[in-house]
Parts: structure tokens; sequence; C-alpha cells
């Protein structure tokens, strides 16, 4: 059964500070109202073991008092207390000088945007996020229409993404691995389609990775990179490197090296990609990028396959 | 008492019996050469007055007539209403005067309609008139243009009518079989240079030729609705549209007009070159960049003012209709702003051809 509770987008599984302090938090509760219930419980068949026998009425008090009053104020106010102790700590700022790296995620329907932020101008990226183990990041999170909520339970609790502000969370991931985020609130017809990828990688191969993003991908994809432009795709996406630099849609600079398409809910894989090129919609009802089944099955097929050699 | 009322609830139930053998027995006469009874064109006069002036109030006048479209309105006169109603310097065949009701000298009438019983009349045409609809019912701004035509047309002479209409050349035959006749019919309105006669045609002077063939294809296949290009374009043979596009396509784009608004060019430039990602709004010139995108994609440097911020605001209510990709449009335009429109149109509108 316990299965159940791992997996890369689990709170019981945790691989993150925040995660593991959540899910603590959690066993307690759960232990403390198991012991509360099965109390109670035992009470009970006592009680019905007795029969009609009469009780004093002084020990009913006492009982009535210490099991009644005290033991619930006692054991609520424990916890209560053991959840406010923690509070701080699942929402720990890193002070400037720390803050090294800030990811800026923007919520979009259906999609994120996310921009690193370090010196030198931010990397730009879309519906994957990368992060080192073992170091304190923080997370800038905002929004250009609806109410989002960005939600990786196996790093750290959820966070709103409200449009007009920039909510602050900060996630100190602890295990390496490849984990999954979803959007927690409500945001429209393919707000269940609306997941993140979150890659927690090995600090030098962190860095590496950050270098190479900052770079324009080297590409050997063909002819698909001038019909991407040739066919008006820069309109709404930005590929570093290329004329492409609209920023409506998901940036698709380095395409290739991420896991998931579409906002982590099918495989990168070239028939996926010219699938979604063809018919958004079939895959996100809703998503604002039109079909393009207009265009030559070829030329679809060319920018699919340049798209996924962007590494 | 009672006996009478009887007799006249039998005398009510069969009646429509009586009328309906009548009928059968062919008792009324459909001919139109005797007219109508007096009684019936009263009547029908009646109806038609009451329901044109009831049915008008539903139309929203725009507050400002489009004079620009006074010349294709009259090339479009030329090929729609000169048969019926005739024309300045125009006399109308006798079978046009041989119609019941016969169609009105049109100089004669137009003084008695207001401006929105013009449009209730030409857009949705008359019953038992022969006074037809519109072409499409999806081009409000064409059917005003007419209403700009008929306003003129009262103190309009035959050669004012006839440079209108056919450039002062002679008028070309109803159906074009050759290129040159084809190509005259384009030429009424579209000019010999391509550059369009009015403010509100289109410059087709340098457009893409698979651009220009697509459009004229979907105009033929009434995939894109116009009443005034719809009657030309059907009026060609299918297999002639390939040589215009080209025709067309080859001519030089004149330079575009002087530049006066420089803060609405600026802000233009602004969304055609970076959009504005919060509204939705893609950037332009991501597929309009001319040379460097798909031949589909028009070019719009230096094309008429009029022509593209018409065309934004049909695509913004999704009444364009267009080639294959005019979904894309559809879709860019959707939330552009009245200001935008305007900033976009005159950045593209005075951007010079060879940008």
């Amino acid at each position: 059964m316990l299965v159940g509770c791992q997996g890369v987008q689990s709170a019981l599984d945790p691989a993150g500070a925040e995660a593991r302090a959540i899910s603590t938090l959690f066993v307690a509760m759960v232990l403390t109202g198991g012991a509360v219930w099965l109390g109670v419980a035992s009470i009970l068949w006592f009680a019905m073991r007795q029969g009609r026998a009469v009780v004093a009425e002084q020990s009913a008090s006492r009982l009535i008092f210490w099991g009644g009053a005290v033991f619930p104020s006692v054991t609520l106010i424990t916890l209560l207390g053991y959840a406010f102790w923690l509070m701080p700590s699942l929402r720990p700022f890193a002070t400037a000088s720390e803050a090294a790296l800030r990811i800026e995620v923007t919520g979009r329907q259906y999609w994120w945007q996310v921009a690193y932020h370090r010196s030198g101008p931010p990397i730009l990226a879309a519906n994957e996020i990368r992060l080192p183990v073992g170091s304190r990041i923080e997370f800038s999170l905002k929004s250009d229409d609806v109410i989002h909520s960005f939600w990786i339970p196996s790093l750290g609790g959820k966070m709103d993404m409200i449009p007009g502000r920039a909510n602050r969370l900060s996630l100190l991931a602890d295990k390496p691995g490849v984990f999954r985020g979803a959007c927690a609130e409500y945001c429209g017809s393919s707000h269940a389609l609306m997941a993140l990828t979150a890659v927690v990688m090995e600090p030098a191969a962190f860095d590496a990775w950050l270098m190479t993003e900052a770079k324009a991908s080297i590409n050997a994809g063909g002819e698909g990179g001038a019909l991407f432009v040739h066919h008006g795709c820069g309109s709404c996406h930005r590929v570093a490197g290329t004329e492409a630099s609209g920023t409506l849609g998901p940036d698709l600079s380095h395409l290739g090296s991420r896991q998931m398409l579409a906002a982590g809910i099918i495989a990168n894989t070239e028939d996926n990609i010219a699938r979604f090129i063809a018919a958004p919609d079939a895959i996100k009802p809703g998503a604002n990028m039109p079909a393009f089944s207009m265009l030559p099955q070829e030329d679809i097929r060319a920018i699919a396959v340049w798209l996924k050699r962007l590494e | 008492m009672h006996v009478r009322w009887k007799h006249l609830a039998i005398g009510l139930a069969i009646l429509p019996i009586v009328v309906f053998f009548a009928t059968w027995i062919g008792f009324f006469n459909v001919g139109a050469s005797t007219g109508h009874w007096k009684i019936t064109e009263w009547f029908l006069h009646f109806a038609m007055r009451s329901a044109v002036r009831t049915y008008a109030f539903t139309v929203d006048v725009p507050d400002r007539l489009p004079r620009e479209g006074l010349q294709p309105a009259g090339g479009h006169f030329a090929r729609g209403c000169a048969i019926c109603h005739g024309a300045p310097g125009e006399p109308r065949s006798p079978a046009a005067l041989a119609m019941l009701p016969r169609p009105p000298d049109l100089a004669d009438v137009v003084g008695k309609w207001k401006d929105r019983e013009l449009f209730r009349i030409v857009k949705h045409g008359v019953r038992f008139t022969g006074m037809p609809a519109w072409p499409t019912q999806a081009r409000d701004d064409e059917v005003w243009a007419m209403v700009v035509f008929l306003r003129a047309l009262p103190a309009m002479d035959a050669t004012t009518y006839r440079r209108l209409a056919y450039d002062g050349k002679p008028s070309p035959p109803m159906h074009a079989t050759g290129i040159e006749e084809a190509l005259a019919e384009c030429n009424r309105c579209h000019g010999v240079d391509g550059m369009g006669r009015s403010p509100s045609t289109p410059v087709l002077a340098g457009q893409n030729e698979v651009y220009l063939l697509e459009s004229l294809r979907a105009y033929a296949e009434g995939r894109r609705p116009s009443g005034m290009m719809t009657l030309p374009v059907q009026a060609i043979d299918y297999a002639r549209l390939t040589a215009l596009a080209r025709h067309f396509a080859e001519l030089p784009r004149a330079v575009a007009p002087a530049r006066g608004e420089e803060e609405r060019f600026r802000r233009g430039e602004q969304i055609a070159r970076h959009g504005r990602p919060v509204e939705r709004v893609p950037a332009c010139l991501g597929c309009h960049a001319s040379a460097k995108r798909s031949p589909a994609y028009p070019r719009l440097a230096g094309q008429s003012a009029a022509y593209i911020s018409a065309q934004l605001r049909l695509f913004r209510e999704g009444r364009r209709g267009g080639t294959r990709f005019s979904p894309l449009m559809e879709n860019a335009a959707k939330s552009l702003s009245d200001a935008d429109i305007e900033n976009v149109t005159t950045y593209f509108s005075t951007l010079s051809p060879g940008d």
C-alpha cells in the first residue's frame, strides 16, 4: 500500500527540506490522531463492558475533567505549537547575499515560463525547472492571466501565483532525481494538463547545464530552423540564437533537452512535437496556440526534428 | 340572429377552401404584363415601406460613413445594380424596364430613405421584387460604402460615373474569358498600376503571388466573404486566376505615403516587432516580414491604411475568412484594441515597401 505514497509527485516521499518537514508534520499528526482514536475507542469498549454498573459521581467528573477538557487541550496545543514552530522553517528566505540563483516562474494558461536570474542576463526556459542539490533556491512566483498555484510535492509546499504580485518561495532539494509538479489552483479547461518537471542535479552537473542553457543550441537539425522562422513561429516562440524572439508562447530554446512536452503531459519525441504543431487543441484543449495543420506535412516533420535536436 | 352567426361561421370556414380552389384552377394571374391590382400594389408597397422603416431601427449607424469606399462601390454598382436600376448615362435594357415591380431609377428615390433604411434595403434585399440581398451578410463595411455611393448618385453625371466604375475606359464584358478582359475587370478598381483606385482598395502591386492566388481562390470558393469581390471573381474563368495573381505580384509597389503620426508609428512598430504578450497579441513581423517569411503571408509594407484597419476589424470579429492561414490571424487579432489597430495600421501603411 505504501507504494502508492512513493513516486515523482508525492508529499509523503520527500526529496527536499521543506517537503521533509511537511511529511514529518503529517506523520506526527496521523500518529497522534491515531493514538487519540485508539484511546477513545478503548474507553468506549470499556464502558460497554461495564453494562449498567453505576459509576461514582466524583470519578465521573474527574474523567470528564481530565479526559474531556485537559487532555484534548494539551494535545491540540502541543500539535499547534509544533506546526507553528515549523512554519518559519517552511518559508525560509535566503538573505540577499545568499541568493546567488533566483528562479522566476510565471504561470500562463496552461504552461510555466521559467527565468533563471543570476549575474548576467536571465536564462529563459519553460515547463521544466532544474535545481542543484543541497543549495537553497529562491523562487519568485507570478502570473500573467489567472491565479495558478505552484506545487512540487516532493520538494515543498505549494504557493499561489497571483496576477499583479510576486510571491516568494524557497526550496532546498536534498536528493537528486526527477520530480513532477502541478498547477494546484483551477485555472481553466486544461488545468489538469498543466504540469511541470523538476530535475534535481548534482551541483557540478547543474552548473554545466546552466552554462549550456545560457548559450544558443549547437544545432545540426537540418532545414527545420529556417522553416520555423519562415512559417512565423517566431511571432510567439523564442529560440535562442535564431531570429525567433516571441514571448507569447513557451521559450523553445534547448527544447530537445527537456524531459517532457506541452507542460509535463506527453513524452518529448519528434512525433509528439509534430502532433502538437498540427493540432495543439487535441492535446491541450483551450491552448492559445492555433493549429498549423495547413502546413505541408514534411515541413511540420522538419520543424519537429529540428526542435527535438535543440540540445 | 342565431342563424346569421351560423351562416357567417360557415362562410369563414369555407373561404380558404374557395381561395385554394380558385388558385388551383388558375384564377390568379401571375403574368407580369398586366401589372398588379391597384390594391395589391398599394398593400405590397405599404408593407415594404413599413418593414424597412421598422427593421432599420436595429441598424447600427457608424459615426462616419466610409467616403473612401465611393469608388469601389461605384465599381460594384456597375456589375451588380446598374443592370436593373440603370446608371448615369447608361439607359436600362427594356427587359429590366418590363420587370414587375419596375426597379426604380435610384437617383429619384434614394432621397426618400434614411441612411439606415438604405443600409437595410441594400444588405437584406426586398422580397417579391427581385431586389437581392448583398452577396454576403458578413461585410457591413461594403454595404455602408454602397450607401455612400447611393447618396452621391442623384448629383452624379455620366462622366463621373464612368470614371468611378470603369476608370473612364470601355466597360469590360459581363463574363471575361480572355486574360485581357479579365485584367480589365480587375483594373476597374485596382488600377492599371495595382495600387488601388481608392484609399480603401488594397494595394496589389508587389503582393506575394502565392497569397494573391490563394485569396482569389478563397473569394471564388466563398471562403472569404465579400460582395464586391465575389461578382468580378465569378465573372472570370477560374483558370485565369493564376495569371492574374502573377501579373499583380510583378507590378512594382509605389512608395508609401509620408509619415505624419510619429507617435502612432512608434507604438505600431512596438506591436509589430514585439507584440503585446500579456494581451496575447503576437508580433506582426514574425509572419509579415515580407521576403523572409512564407509567401502565403501577405506583404504589408505600404499597404492601404483604410484596407489594413478594415481587415483587422473583420479578423477581430471573426468575419474575415480567407486562405487556409487566416485562422492564425483571427487568433492574433482577437484582443487588439481600436487604438492598437490604428497604431499598427499607421506603422505598416507608412512603412517603405522596401522594408
